[in-house]
């Protein structure tokens, strides 16, 4: 097909569909309305285990499945990143080069990585409570360590970055949710049941098993964001192909 | 064990399974890592076969003790459960095939492959097991995000990353279009639950919000399902991907595409307020018929083996989908059974194609003439595959095959007819491969530069180091699989427990009883009842043994005097092989093309 028959023949059909979509769209309820199907049982439900963020508990409770379906995607990114940015037959590693930064620069990361850790921490500890949880802290962790390679150089980074221990840092992790799953089977006869006692509602230590599962989502988003970050800027920085010149990298 | 536990533990096993061999995998020698992994494939067989006598009706675990209409509920019939022992089966059988398969990734990484085959299994079985169409898109993502990582696994070459990317590329863009579909179910009925969906669409006329939906939902399953004109990278995929890989892709997981839209149609889209049988059932059997005839005739022309066996999928699979567009117990039935015995018989057929590839680092038919003279019994596997393939009786694809034309003759009296030309020209392609390959049957084949084909050459062996000794698995696992193709169609227990199960996947009424609690079952239209049928027939076999001799037929033909009557069809065959282009950007507008036409078919039919 050439290029314009191709354009032509998509612009087509997406007008088509966009036309239905918008039709269709029209038809759903309109905004603001007083009626909140699934709003209400989730809300109820969500206070019944005391937990005060009911996206949180909609999250790692009412559809815990489904977040450990996606943690397991995660998971099984990393996994698959390892597998196809392994370092081919044909490739070798070469050590990044130390490179000059102004001090300023240097200076900036230094007080603003600390800063960074401590407010992901912050947002995956209170996802119970208040926006936020596991995920998204997660990403916070993982970007905060990349200050590293931003206000210094790759060196920083690889120092403060143990691969290995992430590595297994974010298959325990995962594999932690689905214990958790497996004890609420076992002691409540129900997969992913959250059995743990509820706690005082708007503590940091209500909601069951929710900051439990908030942890491990947590833990797991840090460490396989950066793993998977690492194997794409290895790629970039480290790795030459064999018959590449050096200086044309 | 109950259901209740049988049913996550089932999603659990693998998923745990994959937790540990990435992380032993890293201390534990090579030895150690098959043999975990091949215990964490047993367990979940065990798990499902024991779930299996707990599927009388329909099975449910409501997950974390919440109901329906707040939680998440996993609601196993025969069907899905059948399913997802058959994905089980072919993991174990796809772990132990591997066993001496790959000698990368090694190290600390030994792990991550049979670790992604585990989380590819989770996957499957959580898509075939859950009773919640959010959940259903979570699992299809997760089958996808590892197969596209597996089908990319041979790093040195540009193609399988080529075809992993257009993989990814198309289903990720229908997986959106199902995610904006589930958003418009959800904003017109507050739920998630298929069962508390079906129910919620039927206070409601059918309108464009509910075709769109449908339509949006249903393209996801439609791309896995490789539906024409979904279906272009399947072949691209299938060609590139590791052959472990292709058996569990072409073995199952596009056969849980056909599934999915069965199951959503008849839970949530088959009573009032939903789609109309008659418009599903035109519109279906039409894209199956299409399917069915485009992979065929697109099969025979293929010289690169798995190629070849990928576009005689695409051919099985539109006869699935004539099976199951019919929307009877009887048709169903057959389907299901049917598509059991094709994942034995192609899981082994690629099992197969793996050895070629070990031995003679190629898999192009005219480049491996007569040279597999030495690999006798490989040969004898292969025509039995490619006899099973086309249907042949004992086989469990014949039993599959005559129930499904039975069930399709009794509206439509033309439909057994591409069901046999279908079987018998996919059949007929891999045996006259065989036919070459193993015998050395007819003439050299004369190299043909100026064809837009896509040869087998050149690649690269799935196996480094110095030539061993072929691996006995290799061939043990082919054989019991073939076996297992043969069990399916000899032991009528099967047939009689999947027509049962037929009856019950296709009865919204009991499917909503067991899920939202028996006051449920009067908003939903209840199953026709009603023995269905389970055993060859007469007519059953005679249409197997014809298939059969058609593609025996079609392969000696094909071997002895090519060229005269090849020309006749060149032309229009051409022009289908360069719509094949492996550009992505065509396969989108395709896509794109489909989706609209099905919006505008569907909304003129209501």
């Amino acid at each position: 097909m050439s290029a314009r028959a191709r354009l032509l023949m998509f612009a087509a059909a997406a007008i088509v569909i966009g036309v239905f979509y918008g039709v269709a769209s029209a038809e759903t309820p309109s905004f603001g309305r007083a009626s909140h199907p699934y709003g209400d049982r989730a809300v109820a439900a969500s206070l019944a285990h005391r937990t005060a963020n009911v996206v949180s508990s909609v999250n790692f409770d009412i559809r815990a499945f489904d977040t450990l379906g996606e943690e397991s995607i995660l998971f099984g990114t990393v996994l698959g990143a390892t597998l196809l940015l392994r370092l081919a037959r044909d490739e070798r590693r070469r050590p990044a080069a130390s490179e000059r930064v102004l001090p300023t620069t240097r200076l900036f990361g230094v007080i603003w990585l600390p800063v960074a850790l401590v407010v992901g921490v912050y947002i995956v500890a209170h996802g119970q409570l208040s926006p936020g949880g596991g995920f998204q802290g997660g990403v916070v962790l993982a970007t905060a360590l990349h200050l590293g390679y931003i206000a210094a150089d790759y060196r920083v980074l690889e120092k403060v970055r143990p691969l290995a221990v992430l590595d297994v840092a974010d298959s325990l992790a995962a594999g932690a949710f689905t214990a958790m799953g497996l004890a609420g089977l076992a002691a409540a006869g129900a997969f992913l049941k959250n059995v743990l006692p509820l706690g005082t509602f708007n503590e940091i230590t209500s909601g069951g098993t929710v900051p439990l599962l908030n942890a491990a989502v947590g833990v797991e988003v840090a460490s396989g964001v950066i793993v998977l970050l690492a194997h794409f800027l290895d790629q970039a920085v480290e790795i030459t192909g064999n018959d590449e010149p050096e200086e044309a990298r | 064990m109950p259901t209740a536990t049988l049913l996550p533990l089932a999603v659990a096993i693998p998923l745990f399974g994959a937790v540990l061999l990435a992380v032993a995998g890293r201390v534990l020698p090579r030895t150690g890592c098959d043999v975990l992994a091949t215990a964490v494939a047993v367990g979940d067989v065990v798990c499902l076969a024991l779930l299996w006598p707990h599927t009388h009706g329909v099975a449910t675990a409501p997950l974390g003790g919440w109901p329906a209409q707040v939680g998440i509920v996993l609601a196993a019939d025969r069907l899905g459960a059948g399913l997802a022992l058959l994905a089980a089966c072919l993991v174990l059988a796809v772990v132990v095939y591997s066993w001496r398969y790959f000698d990368e990734p090694s190290g600390e990484r030994a792990g991550v492959f049979p670790a992604m085959v585990l989380l590819f299994e989770a996957g499957m079985v959580g898509f075939a097991l859950t009773g919640d169409l959010f959940n259903a898109f979570v699992f299809f993502e997760l089958m996808g995000a590892t197969a596209y990582a597996l089908t990319g696994y041979r790093i040195e070459d540009p193609r399988p990353l080529q075809g992993a990317l257009t993989f990814g590329v198309v289903n990720s863009f229908a997986a959106y279009c199902s995610l904006l579909g589930i958003g418009l179910l959800y904003a017109r009925t507050g739920q998630l639950n298929l069962a508390a969906l079906g129910r919620g669409l039927a206070g409601h006329r059918t309108d464009l919000l509910v075709v769109t939906a449908f339509v949006l939902v249903i393209t996801a399953m439609l791309v896995k399902a490789a539906v024409v004109p979904f279906h272009f990278w399947l072949p691209d995929a299938h060609a590139v991907a590791p052959t472990p890989v292709c058996m569990l892709l072409s073995g199952v997981m596009v056969e849980l595409g056909v599934y999915g839209i069965a199951r959503i149609h008849w839970t949530v889209f088959s009573g009032p307020g939903g789609v109309p049988d008659d418009a599903f059932r035109r519109t279906f059997l039409a894209l199956g018929v299409l399917t069915a005839l485009t992979g065929a005739a697109m099969c025979w022309q293929q010289r690169h083996l798995k190629r070849m066996l990928a576009f005689s999928t695409i051919g099985h699979v539109g006869l699935f989908v004539v099976g199951i567009a019919l929307l009877t117990p009887d048709g169903t039935a057959g389907t299901a059974l049917y598509v059991a015995a094709h994942g034995c018989a192609k899981a082994a057929l690629f099992g197969l194609t793996g050895v070629l590839l070990d031995r003679y680092g190629s898999v192009d038919e005219p480049g491996l003439y007569g040279r597999a003279r030495e690999l006798r019994l490989v040969g004898v596997l292969f025509v039995i595959g490619a006899l099973a393939l086309a249907g042949l009786p004992p086989f469990g694809t014949g039993l599959g095959k005559g129930l499904t034309e039975d069930a399709a003759g009794h509206g439509h009296p033309w439909l057994p007819a591409v069901f046999v030309v279908v079987s018998a020209v996919t059949g007929g392609t891999v045996l006259r491969a065989a036919l070459r390959i193993f015998w050395g049957f007819g003439e050299t084949p004369r190299p043909r530069p100026g064809e837009p084909e896509t040869t087998g050459e050149g690649e690269e062996p799935e196996i480094r180091g110095p030539r061993r000794a072929l691996p006995p698995m290799m061939v043990a696992v082919p054989a019991a699989l073939l076996a297992g193709c043969v069990l399916l169609g000899c032991v009528p227990a099967v047939a009689r427990a999947l027509a049962g199960g037929a009856g019950t996947f296709t009865d919204p009424a009991a499917y909503r009883a067991a899920v939202l609690g028996p006051a449920a079952a009067a908003t939903a239209h209840p199953g026709t009842p009603g023995p269905v049928p389970d055993a060859w027939t007469g007519a059953g076999v005679l249409l197997g043994l014809l298939s059969a001799a058609l593609a025996v037929a079609l392969a000696v033909l094909a071997t002895t005097r090519p060229p005269t009557w090849h020309r006749a069809i060149g032309a229009t065959a051409r022009g289908l092989r360069r719509l094949h282009s492996g550009h992505l950007g065509d396969y989108l507008a395709w896509l794109a093309l489909g989706v609209a036409a099905l919006c505008a078919v569907i909304a003129a039919q209501t």
